[in-house]
């Protein structure tokens, strides 16, 4: 799958993407600024993203994703604090806390990509915090 | 004028044959002139209900002459700043025939003021009708000021309460922000830890080599994943050493790819303080790492985790049953290290059984609820 990376920290990027690749997908684009992340929505069409949450123009990932939803692309949040996103997710999959493991991202993007491929049949790892899951703690934490 | 002296005399007169009506050893009497309680009698029954008689404390506290007194109605003790609705409600009672109990600014005879508590009733024949009212009179100026001082010191200290109110929060506020400024930079240095070893990895050869950066990479991200945990429950000071363990393993047994290792866990909330997630994470963490080394990530198994208390101490443990190969020496030592440093920091006693392909590892921390709550 063509999956784009919207991250400012450009190495952890170019780490993410290495991981990516070695999953065998195909990066379209990182970029480090909503507006970046706007434009290679339209210009390179992927799959999937991954939207972190604070980027060089500030707390903008949240209308990247809603950009994304609007889209129809399915996206995950990657942020040190999932407490601030919003209710609703703004239709993301969910969400993975940095920092990350090696592990959990792996695992991460393996259930993804089979949810991308309409695979349903996999249960999510534990370091993938479901947008429905976050709902109900909200609701009754 | 001629009138108001009739009026006077006739008050005088009233007053007079009050006094007669008692024997001059009569105790009340002799009590009601001598009494530090300024008292006046009034008579109802002449024009405008003059004082008729008055005793020497009422002279004191308003200055004036018996003369001066007797034959006037109570009102020239009024003034301009007196409260028309207390005149108002002395006069209905007096009227009605009741009781009266009401706080009043009078004037003395120099113009100056004081708080009047006055009490008036009306004193009865035997036929029930009104013959007199009965005045006694309280100074309490220097309660009402007392008040007032105790007022203006009240605004005072809630004005210096909202003051400091404000400022607490102003301080909260950038407490708070840094609280996240550098929970966020953590964070982000871990990861970026992780992702230089992580890049090393990718451009070394030498398996050896990369197998040792992968060795250092798990620790580093045990480390991120009790960062991940802190902070997350209401009380932040604490750490749930079940919620790491269950990431943590879950995460290293999914990543293994190998569906031939059955994971169980036995898991019940074990919060302990945010100091010791560290070492207790790190043993957890080599536990289960080295159950995966030595035979579940070659042939698979079963690996069962505890986490619970146990007679008021806290158990932790990792029991797994797998072919046993032979685990990477360094790793293996490095590990021993970690575990070792951990337990001494945490003065946990470590019990290690194997028999045959199992092999159980019991942790106990012992701890007192004292020990429980400090940070």
């Amino acid at each position: 799958m063509k999956v784009m990376i919207v991250e400012d920290e450009m190495l952890l990027a170019m780490e993410l993407e290495a991981e990516v690749e070695m999953a065998g997908h195909q990066v379209t684009g990182i970029a480090m600024s909503s507006s970046q992340a706007l434009k290679q929505i339209n210009a390179s069409k992927p799959d999937f993203a991954f939207v972190d949450i604070h980027l060089m123009d500030g707390p903008t990932g949240i209308d990247v994703g809603r950009e994304l939803a609007a889209a129809g692309i399915p996206y995950i949040f990657v942020s040190g604090n999932i407490k601030r996103i919003p209710e609703g997710f703004a239709g993301a999959l969910g969400a993975i806390e940095k920092p990350y493991t090696m592990n959990g991202m792996k695992n991460a993007l393996t259930y993804i990509c089979a949810i991308v491929e309409g695979d349903e049949s996999g249960s999510p790892p534990a370091s993938l915090v479901l947008a429905e899951d976050a709902h109900v703690a909200k609701r009754f934490g | 004028m001629q009138e108001k002296d009739q009026y006077r005399t006739d008050a005088r007169n009233a007053g007079d044959r009050l006094v007669a009506g008692h024997v001059s050893e009569d105790p009340f009497a002799a009590a009601f002139k001598a009494t530090r309680m300024p008292m006046i009698v009034t008579d109802p029954n002449q024009s405008d209900n003059p004082i008729i008689f008055c005793n020497e404390a009422f002279r004191r506290l308003t200055g004036y002459r018996d003369d001066e007194i007797i034959g006037r109605n109570c009102r020239f003790l009024q003034g301009p700043e007196t409260d028309k609705a207390t005149i108002a409600k002395i006069r209905e009672g007096i009227a009605a025939g009741h009781d009266v109990a009401v706080d009043i600014l009078n004037y003395r005879k120099d113009g100056t003021t004081f708080w009047n508590a006055v009490f008036i009733s009306p004193v009865r024949d035997e036929a029930g009708t009104i013959i007199y009212f009965f005045a006694s009179q309280l100074d309490f100026t220097t309660v009402k000021s007392r008040e007032a001082d105790l007022a203006a010191a009240r605004h005072e200290a809630e004005a210096e309460v909202a003051k400091n109110t404000a400022n607490l929060k102003a301080a909260l506020e950038a407490r708070t922000l840094l609280v996240h400024e550098v929970d966020h930079r953590v964070k982000n240095n871990l990861l970026t830890m992780a992702s230089i070893v992580k890049m090393q990895v990718r451009i070394t050869a030498d398996y050896r080599q990369r197998q040792t950066l992968m060795s250092v990479l798990n620790r580093i991200e045990a480390l991120s994943t009790v960062q991940r945990k802190l902070f997350t429950l209401d009380d932040v000071s604490k750490f749930d050493v079940s919620e790491f363990t269950k990431e943590l393993v879950t995460d290293l047994v999914d990543a293994t790819g190998r569906n031939d290792i059955r994971l169980s866990l036995d898991l019940s909330p074990l919060l302990v303080p945010a100091v010791k997630a560290t070492p207790l994470s790190l043993i957890v963490n080599e536990l289960v790492g080295d159950a995966v080394r030595r035979g579940l990530m070659d042939g698979g198994g079963d690996i069962h985790v505890l986490v619970k208390r146990l007679n008021g101490h806290f158990l932790i443990r990792v029991e797994d049953t797998s072919e046993p190969v032979e685990p990477d020496i360094e790793s293996t030592e490095l590990g021993r290290m970690l575990i070792e440093a951990s337990a001494l920091q945490l003065g946990a006693e470590i019990e290690r059984k194997q028999d045959g392909r199992k092999t159980v590892v019991d942790v106990v921390l012992l701890v007192g609820d004292h020990q429980e709550n400090t940070h």
